[in-house]
């Protein structure tokens, strides 16, 4: 499954207006300028997904994972280096964290930025696109990125896309950058691409 | 006097800086971090309003919202979550719910949202 250029133009731009919504929130919780890099977003078989995020950040990551459900479903994933990960958590709570493991208050307060941030995500993107979804209470974590992975595609069929979109954002002042992964079934991207295509032809 | 304020939220941040921004106006908080214990602080404690996330562990903030409204016709619920989307805001109004706030919220939005519902 490919996306054509079109749908992938569409995608991105729906992708810039989801992150910029999600910029501002960090932005308004850390008191900071946020700067965005350009969205890229690609499709890829869950399969290649460790591959792919490998390129992108080191073995042992933090993340925030959230389900979602309704017409297109699927599982969100934030994912940042744990130190950056307690960087946040610091610039939010004035309190030096001690380890990247990453206490019980920090995951606390890592849990809460991820929801907010994938929620401005995907939800700026439902809303563009008529697709209302309902999210899970957020799971956090700190390990590998396969462990992490595995944890996330363990429950669901096998036949999977990752649309992985490199949506890097740092903190000026701090080096926090993170990434965030949108895994969808086959069913649910043809209905998400579907939508891209009707969204693109109302432009 | 102060009125009380019930702030539900799973997470103990958004407690926090709920409580941090409602006591620096004068406002008595007291919280409940998930719906069943919300809706027993409800009825114990009787605040003027709630603040209440949607998405928690166990009981889903619609479903707090749903049965607060039931059980207190006048209720006065504020949600207040990290869900932009268009759908969720009208199913809270159809709810009942006297406003919708996004996180993360800033403290003059909350205390105009909370003086204005005590008001109506």
């Amino acid at each position: 499954m490919e996306l054509n250029p079109v749908q992938h133009d569409a995608l991105v731009e729906l992708l810039n207006i989801g992150f910029g919504r999600a910029g501002a929130s960090l932005s308004k919780l850390t008191q900071q300028r946020v700067l965005l890099d350009v969205p890229t977003v690609a499709i890829h078989p869950v399969t290649h997904l460790t591959q792919s995020l490998g390129k992108l950040v080191n073995d042992r990551v933090a993340s925030v994972h959230q389900v979602f459900s309704g017409p297109v479903a699927g599982d969100a994933l934030l994912i940042l280096d744990p130190l950056a990960a307690a960087t946040l958590t610091e610039l939010l709570t004035d309190v030096p964290s001690l380890s990247e493991e990453l206490d019980p208050s920090s995951r606390e307060v890592f849990t809460e930025v991820g929801n907010i941030l994938l929620n401005a995500c995907i939800g700026t993107f439902g809303n563009m696109l008529g697709v209302p979804v309902s999210f899970s209470v957020p799971d956090v974590d700190v390990s590998e990125v396969h462990t992490v992975l595995d944890r996330m595609l363990d429950s669901g069929d096998a036949f999977r896309y990752a649309l992985i979109v490199t949506a890097g954002f740092r903190l000026r002042s701090s080096a926090v950058t993170g990434y965030v992964v949108i895994v969808l079934t086959v069913q649910s991207l043809k209905r998400l691409l579907d939508a891209v295509d009707r969204w693109q032809q109302t432009q | 006097m102060s009125h009380r304020i019930l702030v539900v939220d799973d997470s103990g941040l958004a407690r926090r800086r709920a409580r941090g921004i409602l006591e620096s106006a004068g406002f008595e908080v007291i919280e409940a971090e998930d719906g069943m214990a919300a809706l027993e602080r409800y009825f114990v404690d009787k605040p003027a309003v709630v603040l209440l996330d949607l998405v928690m562990k166990g009981m889903y903030g619609l479903e707090v919202l749903t049965k607060l409204r039931e059980m207190d016709p006048a209720a006065k619920v504020i949600v207040v979550s990290a869900d932009v989307q268009t759908s969720s805001h009208e199913l809270v109004a159809q709810g009942g719910a006297a406003g919708f706030l996004v996180k993360p919220v800033d403290a003059n939005e909350v205390l105009t949202l909370v003086r204005a519902t005590l008001g109506a």
